[in-house]
C-alpha cells in the first residue's frame, strides 16, 4: 500500500492556518478571552457564601426547596474544599463554551432542519468533532490560540457542539407537519414560523440539547486543564500528576456538584422557559399531592428579588472586601516594576522545588510572577508560541531530546542549573541479588516479565527499549509497560506496599527514593548513557526583553544537597505551602536570594561588572555584516556579565541618536566614503572605535571555474562567454553608477558588456543558478560578503584603481562611550576581523534564516574557538 | 361573479412535471406516468363555485382531492392551470402576496385540528388575526366573538389538550372564522370526529352558513357528508373531477359506473328530498282513494293525501304516509299550492339502483323521474347488490 501521508497534510495545513489566518485567531481569541474575564470576574466578585446564596435561590425558585438546600449545601462543600475559585473560573469555562456553542449550534440546528443538503453535510462533521479524541485538537488549538483558557474552550467547544446542532435540528423536524402548515395556511411568514410555532414547540428538545452541551463541556473541561485553563480541571490534573488522590478526588467531587447543578438547572429551565414544559409541570404538581413544603418552589418574582438583594449584597462585599494587595518588593531591588513574568512547569519535584524558588525570588525582585503546571508537550508547545516565559526543568539533552529538536529553534536555553541526573531501572531493596541490570536476566518470571515503563513519549522509554534491553539481552524476557508517570509510581507504591517483585523507570533526583527504600540498578555497559543536565529554557525573546532576569537564569546553579533540602522542606510543608516552604527554605539559606539575583549597586563591585551593569543600547541595520559583528559582540559581551539591548535602525537617525547619547555604540560605520555625510555632521559628538574590519572593497567576480579570468582586462574579447552580460544589483546605486560610467568604460569593456539591472537578491540567485550549472557568469559584488564563503569566486583585479579606495568597517560610539566603559572600549579597539572570519559568520547566519541569529553566532563560535579570549581577554 | 375558479389544474411530483402534464394533455394515464416516479396527484380539474356555497369535493384517499385544496391558497403551486379568487390569479402572485391573501382572505380547517398546543384556546384562536398585525385587545375581542359562534364561550382561557376533539375542531373553526375570511377551505375537517359528533358539527356548520354565507370548498370522503353539506359535489377519482353536480344528481344521474358504485350505499332516503322525486300533480288526477273517490282537482289531492310536505323534506318522512294510504303524498311550496305528488310505487323505485346513463336517454319527459324506467322490483335487490358496489368501489381505490 502507497502510504498516504494524511498526517503531513494535516500538518501542512496548520502551518498554513497559523502563518496566515493568525488575525482570525486573534480575534476568536480576543472575544473568548475577554467573555471569559468577564464572567469569571462576575463569579469571582462576591463573597463565596453569598454567591452559594443566589444559587441556591435559583434552585429553590426553579426546582423547589429541597434542591435549594442542596445546592447550598454542596456548593459550600465546595467553598470548605478551598476550590472555589477553581470552580467558579471551570463554571466561567464552561458557560462561555456553552454560550458560544448555542450561539453556533442553534442556527446551524435551524438551518440543517429546513435543508436536507445542510443536514447531510453537517453531520459526518459532527461525528468527526465529537469522536475525534480530545487530546488531538488540544493541540493545534494551543497552535492558534496559545496556552490557557482561549484553547480549552475552544476545544470544549468542538467536542460540545454537535449535541446542540443534532437537538435542535431533531426538535425543529419533529414538529407536527400540519401545525406548520396550518401557520402556512393563515399566512405566517416563515420568519415568524419558526419563531412562533417550531422553535417553541422545539425548545424542550433543544433545551434537552443545552443540557448535553454543558455536560460535555464540563466532562471536556478537564481535559482542558492540561492546556493551561486552570480551574477544577487544572487541580485534577495537578493531583494526578503528583499522585494526590484525595486532591484528585476532591476537584473530582466539585465537578460532580458543578455538572449536578447545571444539570438539574438547565432540565428545570427548559420546563420554565417552553409553555409546553409549563403545561406538563403544571399537570404533574396538581397529580402529585403530600407535603407541599418540600416541592414549595418561589414564585420568580420572588426569586428574582431574592437574587438581586444577594447580588448587590455580594457586589458590595467584593468592591469593599478588595484591599490593594501589598508591594513586596522594596523599591531598591524593585527590578521588575510589576512586570508579568509566566513560569511553567512540569510536576516534577525538582521542577516544582525550582519554580517555587524562582517565583520567590522573582518576587522579591518586583515581577509579578505567575506559575502554572503543565505536561510536557503543552509547556513547549506554549515556550515556543511565548505564552510562557520560562521554565526551570528541561532534561537535555535525551529525556527531552524530542521536544528540543522540535522547538529548539523558537526556544533559549538558559544553562543548565542542575546535573548530570541520571536514568535508571530500579527495584525495591527487598529483591534480594538483583543490583544491576546483568541480574535482571533470566528473572522474567519473577517480575511477570514487565518492566512499569511511564509516557510511551519519553526519551527515557526510548532509549529503553531501543538500546538498554538489547545491551544487557533482556528484550523478549522483559516487556516494557506503556504508560504514565503517576501510573508507574501509584504501581510501585502497590507493589512496594505488599512487598511484591517490580522493576520500574525512575531517574534521579526522585522524591520515590526517600519514600521508598529503592535499589537503582547498575549499568556497569553504560547503556544509559550520560545523564542529563537540567536546563533553563525561555522563550525566544524573554532573555533581551527581560536581561536581568535571563542573566539571573543563566549563572543560576543550585547543588545536590541545596535541591534536595528545599525539595524535603516543600514535601514537609505539603501542597498548595510550595511558597511558604521557598520563604522558610530561604530564611534558613541567607543571602542566596542576592547571589542568585544580583542586584546591581553603583559604584560598587569590580570595574567590569560596574560598566556591565548598565545596559548597552547597540543600534544595528540589516547588512550582513552588521548583523554578524552585532550578533557576535552580543554573544560575547552577554557571556561577559554584560547586558545589550539591540534596536535597528535606518542609517540617519542611527547617527542623531548617537551623536545625542542616546544610543551607545553601533559597530557598522562604513568610513571614510560611504557614511562620510554623517561623519562629517555629527563627528564632533562621537568617538570612532577603530576598525575592526577592512579595507572593504567593491569589484567584480566570477566564479574560479573560469579560467583566465583574473582580473578585469581579462574579461575584454570573452563578451561570448559570458553571454555579454555583467549582473548588477539595484540600478542607481552608487556602486552600479561607478560601474557604468567609470568601470567599464575605462578597461573599454562598455561595449562588449551590458549590465543588467536587478537586485541584490535577484543577482544573488542567479549566482547560485549559475554556479550550480557551472555556467561563466560576472556579477557585480562587494567585500565583505557571504558569498565569497558560499561559493569559490575570483574577485577581479582592478589594476587601474577605477572602483576606488574601499571603505574600512568601524565601530562608532556615543562621546562618552570611552569613559563610561572603558573596558569595552579597549576590547572593541582591540578587535579586528578577517575576510574569511566574517564571511563564515555571515554564511552560518544566512544558512540559519532569520530569528536564528543568536544560534548561528553560538554555532560560529563554537567552531571557531578562542575568538572570545581575543575579542573580550579576561 | 364566481368567488372562486379553477381553470385546468394540474399538480405533479417528481422529476420533470411540466413534460409530465405536456403527456397528460396527449392522454397519458396516471400509471403510465407513475412508472417513471412522477405521480400525477390532480390532472386538469376546473370548476367554479358560487359566492355563499359549499362546494365539496369528494373522493377516496389518495385521489388528489387534498392536493386539489391546497392549490386553491397556494400552499402548493400548481404545475399548471389557473386559480382565480375574486378575479384574481393566485398561481401569479409574489410568496408575500399570497401570504397576504391567505391571513385576510382564505383561511383553513384542518382534519387533525392543528392547534398549537403552546398556545391558549383563545390565542389559537386569535392566531391568524395576530399574523394579520392585528392589535392585541382586538383579536382577542374578535377571537371570543369566533369561539361564541363556535359554541365555546367559556372555554378561552383553556389549552387544547384539555379539551375534547369536536372541541377542538370548533377551535379549529374559531380560528377560521375569526379573521373574517370570505373563503372557508375545510380539508376532511370531521373526518376525525366520532359519527355523533360529526353529525354535531355538521348541523352547527349548516346553522352558521345560514348566518354567514360563507364560501366554503369542503374535503370529504364521506359521501353521506357530501350530500348533506353540499350545495354542489365534485366526485374525483385518481386526479381527475369525473362528475360535478347537485346531491341529486350525483345520486340519480351518476357520470359513470365508479360514481354509480360510489353512491351504492347512500342513504337515499335521507339525502333525496320530496322535491327531487315528486311527480307532476296531474300524475294523481285520476287516481282513486281507497274509498273509491276519484281525485280531479289540486284541491282534491291535497285533501285526500296521508300528508302535506314541502319540497325540501327527505324522502324518509314520506315513508309512514305513505305506508298507510294508497294516495299519493302532496308536494306544496310555501303558499301550500301543490307543486308535485309521490305515490308510493315511485317512493319505492328511487332507493332501487341508480339509472344507467343509458337507461337515461329513455327519459323523455326531461324531469328528473326515475321511477318511471326503474323497475320497481329494483329495490329488493338494493341490500345484496350495495356489497358488490362496495367491493368495486374499494377495487377503484
Amino acid at each position: 500500500m502507497p502510504r498516504i501521508h494524511l498526517g503531513d497534510w494535516v500538518n501542512d495545513g496548520v502551518d498554513w492556518l497559523v502563518n496566515h489566518m493568525a488575525w482570525l485567531f486573534d480575534a476568536i481569541k480576543a472575544v473568548v478571552d475577554g467573555m471569559y474575564d468577564g464572567i469569571n470576574a462576575v463569579l469571582s466578585a462576591p463573597e463565596p457564601l453569598l454567591l452559594v446564596g443566589i444559587l441556591a435561590v435559583i434552585a429553590w425558585w426553579l426546582r423547589g426547596l429541597v434542591p435549594g438546600v442542596l445546592t447550598f449545601a454542596g456548593f459550600a462543600l465546595i467553598d470548605s474544599l478551598e476550590l472555589w475559585d477553581d470552580a467558579m473560573s471551570t463554571l466561567s469555562l464552561v458557560l462561555v463554551a456553552t454560550i458560544i456553542a448555542l450561539v453556533i449550534s442553534v442556527p446551524v440546528g435551524i438551518w440543517a432542519a429546513r435543508s436536507n443538503t445542510v443536514s447531510a453535510l453537517v453531520r459526518p462533521v459532527l461525528d468527526l468533532m465529537q469522536t475525534m479524541p480530545a487530546m488531538v485538537y488540544l493541540i493545534p488549538a494551543i497552535l492558534f490560540f496559545g496556552m490557557g483558557v482561549p484553547s480549552g474552550i475552544v476545544a470544549t467547544l468542538i467536542f460540545a457542539l454537535a449535541p446542540g446542532v443534532r437537538m435542535t435540528e431533531l426538535g425543529i423536524r419533529q414538529v407536527d407537519k400540519e401545525l406548520v402548515e396550518a401557520a402556512d395556511a393563515f399566512g405566517t411568514t416563515p420568519r415568524n414560523t419558526l419563531l412562533r410555532v417550531q422553535l417553541p414547540l422545539a425548545l424542550p428538545t433543544i433545551m434537552a440539547g443545552v443540557n448535553q452541551v454543558i455536560m460535555l463541556g464540563l466532562s471536556m473541561v478537564v481535559i482542558a486543564g492540561m492546556v493551561g485553563t486552570g480551574g477544577l480541571g487544572g487541580a485534577v490534573n495537578e493531583a494526578i500528576g503528583n499522585l494526590d488522590v484525595g486532591l484528585g478526588f476532591e476537584a473530582g467531587i466539585a465537578i460532580v456538584i458543578l455538572a449536578i447543578y447545571l444539570d438539574r438547572m438547565t432540565g428545570a429551565l427548559g420546563r420554565q422557559l417552553s409553555p409546553l414544559g409549563r403545561r406538563t409541570a403544571a399537570k404533574a404538581r396538581a397529580a402529585v399531592g403530600g407535603l407541599k413544603i418540600f416541592s414549595h418552589r418561589l414564585r420568580p418574582t420572588v426569586a428574582v428579588v431574592g437574587v438581586v438583594v444577594l447580588a448587590l449584597v455580594a457586589g458590595g462585599m467584593g468592591v469593599f472586601g478588595s484591599a490593594p494587595a501589598s508591594d513586596t518588593a522594596s523599591a531598591s531591588t524593585d527590578v521588575g516594576k510589576g512586570k508579568q513574568v509566566d513560569i511553567g512547569y512540569i510536576p516534577w519535584d525538582e521542577g516544582i522545588a525550582s519554580t517555587y524558588l524562582w517565583q520567590e525570588i522573582l518576587e522579591q525582585r518586583g515581577f509579578e510572577v505567575d506559575t502554572k503546571q503543565y505536561a510536557a508537550g503543552p509547556l513547549y508547545t506554549g515556550l515556543a508560541q511565548g505564552q510562557i516565559d520560562f521554565q526551570t526543568d528541561s532534561w537535555l539533552p535525551t529525556t527531552h531530546a524530542e521536544y528540543w529538536k522540535k522547538y529548539g529553534n523558537k526556544l533559549d536555553d538558559l544553562g543548565q542549573w542542575y546535573g548530570p541526573t541520571s536514568l535508571e531501572l530500579t527495584v525495591p531493596s527487598y529483591m534480594k541479588g538483583i543490583d544491576s541490570l546483568e541480574d535482571l536476566k533470566g528473572k522474567g518470571s519473577e517480575f511477570k516479565g514487565k518492566i512499569i515503563g511511564i509516557e510511551p513519549s519519553a526519551g527515557m522509554m526510548g532509549m529503553l527499549k531501543d538500546t538498554v534491553l538489547k545491551e544487557y539481552g533482556l528484550e523478549g524476557e522483559y516487556e516494557v509497560v506503556d504508560g504514565s508517570t503517576p501510573a508507574m509510581l501509584a504501581e510501585l507504591k502497590r507493589a512496594y506496599a505488599k512487598k511484591e517483585p517490580i522493576v520500574v523507570t525512575l531517574w534521579s533526583p526522585h522524591w520515590a527514593y526517600s519514600d521508598y527504600d529503592l535499589k537503582k540498578l547498575k549499568d556497569p555497559k553504560g547503556a544509559w548513557g550520560e545523564g542529563d543536565d537540567v536546563h533553563t529554557i525561555a522563550r525566544k525573546g524573554f532573555a533581551s526583553e527581560n536581561p536581568e532576569v535571563a542573566k539571573w537564569l543563566k549563572n543560576f546553579k543550585m547543588t545536590e544537597e541545596q535541591l534536595t533540602g528545599l525539595e524535603a522542606q516543600i514535601q514537609k510543608s505539603g501542597k498548595g505551602k510550595e511558597q511558604e516552604a521557598v520563604q522558610t527554605w530561604l530564611k534558613k539559606n541567607p543571602g542566596l536570594v542576592d547571589k542568585w539575583a544580583p542586584v546591581a549597586k553603583s559604584a560598587k563591585g569590580a570595574k567590569g561588572q560596574g560598566e556591565a551593569a548598565r545596559t548597552l543600547n547597540v543600534a544595528w541595520f540589516p547588512w550582513e555584516e552588521d548583523i554578524a559583528i552585532t550578533y557576535l559582540w552580543k554573544h560575547v559581551l552577554e557571556d561577559r556579565g554584560y547586558t545589550m539591548n539591540l534596536k535597528q535602525f535606518a542609517v540617519g537617525p542611527m547617527y542623531t541618536a548617537l551623536s545625542q547619547g542616546e544610543l551607545d555604540v553601533q559597530f557598522d560605520g562604513w568610513l571614510p566614503y560611504t557614511q562620510k555625510s554623517y561623519w562629517d555632521k555629527y563627528g564632533d559628538d562621537l568617538s570612532d572605535l577603530g576598525s575592526w574590519y577592512g579595507p572593504t572593497s567593491l569589484e567584480l567576480a566570477v566564479p574560479s571555474y573560469v579560467k583566465d579570468v583574473k582580473s578585469l582586462e581579462d574579461l575584454k574579447g570573452k563578451g561570448d562567454t559570458f553571454n555579454g552580460k555583467i549582473i548588477g544589483i539595484e540600478p542607481g546605486t552608487g556602486t552600479m553608477n561607478l560601474l557604468k560610467s567609470k568601470v567599464l568604460p575605462g578597461y573599454g569593456l562598455d561595449k562588449e558588456y551590458e549590465v543588467v539591472d536587478g537586485s541584490t537578491p535577484g543577482m544573488l540567485a542567479e549566482l547560485k543558478r549559475a554556479y550550480a550549472k557551472k555556467e561563466p557568469i560576472a556579477v557585480m559584488l562587494w567585500t565583505p560578503h557571504w558569498a565569497y564563503s558560499e561559493y569559490d569566486l575570483t574577485k577581479l583585479k582592478d589594476d587601474k584603481g577605477l572602483f576606488g579606495k574601499g571603505d574600512t568597517i568601524r565601530t562608532i560610539a556615543s562621546k562618552a562611550f570611552p569613559e563610561q566603559y572603558p573596558q569595552l572600549t579597549k576590547w572593541i579597539k582591540g578587535f579586528k576581523m578577517s575576510e574569511e572570519e566574517l564571511a563564515g559568520l555571515e554564511n552560518e547566519i544566512k544558512k540559519r534564516g532569520k530569528g536564528q541569529e543568536e544560534e548561528a553566532v553560538a554555532a560560529w563560535v563554537k567552531e571557531n574557538p578562542g575568538i572570545e579570549e581575543r575579542m573580550a581577554p579576561r | 361573479m364566481s368567488r372562486l375558479q379553477a381553470e385546468h389544474l394540474y399538480k405533479v411530483f417528481g422529476r420533470r412535471p411540466e413534460a409530465a402534464v405536456e403527456r397528460l394533455r396527449q392522454g397519458a394515464d396516471r400509471d403510465e406516468l407513475r412508472a417513471d416516479g412522477t405521480t400525477a396527484a390532480v390532472i386538469d380539474a376546473s370548476f367554479t363555485v358560487e359566492p355563499g356555497q359549499i362546494f365539496v369535493v369528494m373522493g377516496l384517499s389518495g385521489s388528489g382531492k387534498s392536493t386539489l385544496l391546497r392549490m386553491l391558497n397556494g400552499l402548493l403551486e400548481p404545475t399548471a392551470g389557473q386559480v382565480r379568487f375574486d378575479g384574481q390569479d393566485l398561481t401569479a402572485l409574489s410568496a408575500r402576496e399570497l401570504r397576504e391573501v391567505r391571513s385576510r382572505k382564505i383561511s383553513m380547517v384542518f382534519q387533525h385540528f392543528a392547534l398549537f398546543p403552546h398556545r391558549s384556546v383563545l390565542d389559537n384562536a386569535a392566531y391568524g388575526l395576530e399574523v394579520q398585525g392585528v392589535p392585541r385587545a382586538e383579536r382577542e375581542k374578535r377571537a371570543t366573538e369566533a369561539l361564541e359562534l363556535a359554541g365555546l364561550k367559556g372555554w378561552e382561557q383553556s389549552w387544547p389538550d384539555q379539551l375534547s376533539g369536536g372541541m377542538q375542531q370548533r377551535v379549529g373553526l374559531a380560528r377560521a372564522l375569526a379573521t373574517d375570511a370570505d373563503l372557508l377551505l375545510m380539508d376532511e375537517s370531521f373526518s376525525a370526529l366520532d359519527p355523533l359528533i360529526r353529525r354535531d358539527m355538521q348541523d352547527q356548520l349548516l346553522e352558521l352558513q345560514k348566518r354567514l354565507k360563507k364560501t366554503i370548498v369542503f374535503i370529504t370522503h364521506d359521501l353521506n357528508e357530501a350530500m348533506r353539506l353540499g350545495d354542489r359535489i365534485a366526485v374525483m377519482r385518481d386526479g381527475r373531477i369525473v362528475q360535478i353536480g347537485t346531491a341529486e344528481d350525483i345520486l340519480v344521474t351518476p357520470a359513470n359506473d365508479y360514481v354509480a358504485a360510489f353512491t351504492q350505499d347512500v342513504d337515499r332516503s335521507r339525502v333525496l328530498t320530496a322535491g327531487a322525486i315528486m311527480a307532476d300533480p296531474e300524475t294523481a288526477y285520476g287516481t282513486k282513494t281507497p274509498e273509491g273517490r276519484e281525485l280531479r282537482t289540486a284541491q282534491d289531492v291535497l285533501d285526500a293525501a296521508p300528508a302535506t310536505v314541502s319540497a325540501d323534506t327527505p324522502i324518509i318522512e314520506l315513508f309512514t304516509p305513505c305506508s298507510t294510504s294508497g294516495v299519493a303524498v302532496a308536494v306544496t311550496d310555501a303558499d301550500g299550492k301543490l307543486v308535485g305528488v309521490v305515490p308510493r310505487a315511485r317512493l319505492l323505485a328511487v332507493l332501487g339502483e341508480p339509472m344507467t346513463p343509458a337507461d337515461q336517454q329513455q327519459d323523455a319527459a326531461g324531469v328528473p323521474a326515475p321511477a318511471q324506467a326503474a323497475p320497481a322490483q329494483a329495490a329488493d335487490d338494493a341490500a345484496s347488490s350495495g356489497d358488490e358496489a362496495e367491493g368495486k368501489v374499494i377495487a377503484g381505490a
